[in-house]
């Protein structure tokens, strides 16, 4: 090895590497504001219409509680940024045919992804600041007033976005560029089933079946429990992550798959082309 | 010890940086790469040259790991490209006139994110040393998306050399410039084969750049190996004046009798 790199499996040349997705990614975001507007326009779009709903609903003495509402809009951006945030990292080696560049350095399809994650984690703490802030000073909500359920319930979301993402950028690799509407859409297969705007008890039976199977379910429906008086439900909270652990397993599982189905066909280096 | 050893090294030929076995690589019907093997020795430069689609490209991505071979063996520094590809990898780098780059960040953002993935200890001043040595500093502050082709492909191949590879695997590196830059291009990377003993495997379609720079020329044709050597000893064989005929010939009648 040369002197002037760390050893490649040390501690210092992972997080080295890492690093270097997450740099790049920070690198991007400063230089292009069109970026920083896309992350906040549409959250603050969606919490602008969904608050006024609410406020017409209150306003005509439809039993409604605004905070549930505004919480599920909050709640729903965590899940939708980090499956999307990750996904579009990728999707940006893949525009700008940078992808074999990445994949003849020593960094590992874990380090990469790393590095997506954390990148997504700032993108996504300041989009919600800003919603979170938006929200008390419209219509007086505090995201806070969850409580201390609101990390775990953020975390289970987190995760399943991630696992999300991973799917998407599995399905780019192994049909092309043309799967990445996956990336977009793939989250919002889970919108109606989890109910996020409503609780799953109006879903016919098959779907409320369909909706224990996932996390972000349980969170709905513990942040709505939660908002209406009732205490933070552990134990469905704690299912929830135990499906999150099978549904990062599944996703790794896949990406894993995918990566070396198109390091066999062949799929990787026509990303260079 | 280091006269002892570079007698050394002209008996027994220089040390084995990469080594190839038999690589095989179908995709469907097409027999895309059919029993290559190749040897590339430390500070040696190898030319691997071929028609449009006789397997260049993916020889060299199989050598990358991009590509994984239906069946042969890469060896990269005595080991085992599959199993320790991270250790490998660090060891290698890699330059194409094709590939892009972010086209939002600054030169200077792209080489300092790259440095960070292969691990380097300062990433800043390797930088700053690489972007002198292929003659980028003034495009440092420039953004990837608004350079020419042609300095697209030098920062490309500072990118190619932040690591201090010992093995630089170059997919045509002087495709896209003027045959000034081309030609310190090329005096450079000469440069930094024989000074520093890297070991250079390249493709290119200038037959005159292959003659000058490389030791050792393999040609490809249909996926195979057809003729090895020497820019020299591939014209006596091929009973013509330079490489161009000789390349002329394998496109045209394939392999000799």
């Amino acid at each position: 090895m040369t002197a002037i790199a760390f050893e490649p499996h040390s501690v210092n040349a992972r997080w080295r590497r890492i690093a270097g997705v997450v740099y790049r990614d920070l690198a991007a975001m400063r230089r292009s504001p069109i970026r920083v507007f896309e992350i906040l326009f549409w959250p603050v779009i969606e919490l602008v219409v969904w608050g006024y709903v609410t406020l017409f609903l209150q306003a005509n003495k439809v039993p409604f509680i605004v905070s549930m509402l505004l919480g599920a809009v909050l709640l729903w951006q965590v899940l939708h940024r980090a499956s999307n945030e990750v996904s579009i990292g990728f999707l940006e080696d893949v525009w700008s045919r940078n992808l074999i560049n990445l994949h003849v350095t020593p960094v590992t399809p874990g380090e990469y992804v790393t590095g997506l994650i954390l990148f997504s984690l700032i993108k996504i703490a300041g989009g919600l600041a800003v919603m979170t802030t938006l929200a008390y000073v419209l219509y007086g909500f505090g995201l806070f007033t969850i409580g201390i359920g609101l990390i775990p319930f953020m975390a289970v979301l987190l995760v399943l976005g991630w696992a999300l993402a991973l799917v998407a950028i599995s399905a780019v690799l192994r049909f092309g560029e043309g799967a990445q509407v996956i990336a977009w859409s793939l989250v919002f297969v889970f919108q109606p089933i989890a109910g996020v705007f409503y609780p799953v008890s109006v879903l016919p039976e098959v779907l409320q079946w369909l909706a224990t199977a996932v996390p972000a379910t349980h969170v709905f429906e513990g942040m709505r429990a939660v908002l209406g008086g009732a205490p933070i439900p552990w134990d469905t909270l704690a299912l929830a992550m135990g499906l999150d652990v099978v549904y990062v397993g599944v996703a790794l599982w896949l990406y894993s798959a995918t990566l070396r189905h198109a390091r066999s066909k062949g799929r990787l280096s026509r990303f260079g082309e | 010890m280091r006269c002892g050893g570079m007698v050394l090294q002209r008996i027994v030929g220089p040390v084995a940086i990469l080594e190839a076995q038999s690589l095989t690589k179908r995709f469907g019907p097409v027999h895309a790469v059919n029993g290559v093997s190749l040897t590339v020795g430390q500070g040696e430069i190898t030319g691997l040259l071929g028609p449009n689609g006789a397997g260049k490209s993916t020889t060299l991505h199989m050598l990358l790991g991009l590509v994984t071979p239906d069946s042969g063996g890469i060896t990269m520094f005595g080991l085992d490209l599959q199993r320790h590809r991270t250790e490998v990898l660090s060891r290698v780098n890699f330059s194409a006139s094709y590939l892009g780059l972010p086209g939002v960040l600054h030169v200077r953002e792209v080489l300092n994110s790259f440095a960070r993935l292969y691990g380097l200890r300062d990433p800043r001043k390797r930088v700053a040393d690489v972007a002198e040595l292929v003659e980028i500093g003034p495009l440092l502050k420039r953004r990837t998306g608004d350079l020419s082709s042609g300095q697209h492909t030098r920062v490309q191949l500072a990118k190619a050399l932040l690591n201090d590879p010992e093995l630089l695997i170059l997919d045509e590196p002087t495709a896209a410039l003027d045959p000034d830059a081309g030609e310190r291009i090329r005096a450079l990377l000469v440069g930094v084969a024989r000074e520093t003993g890297k070991a250079l495997l390249i493709t290119s379609h200038n037959m005159r750049e292959v003659e000058r720079m490389c030791d050792t020329i393999h040609f490809l044709s249909a996926g195979r190996i057809v003729a090895s050597g020497s820019a020299a000893s591939l014209a006596a064989d091929f009973g013509v004046v330079d490489l161009e005929e000789v390349f002329l010939k394998v496109a045209r009648e394939g392999v000799p009798a």
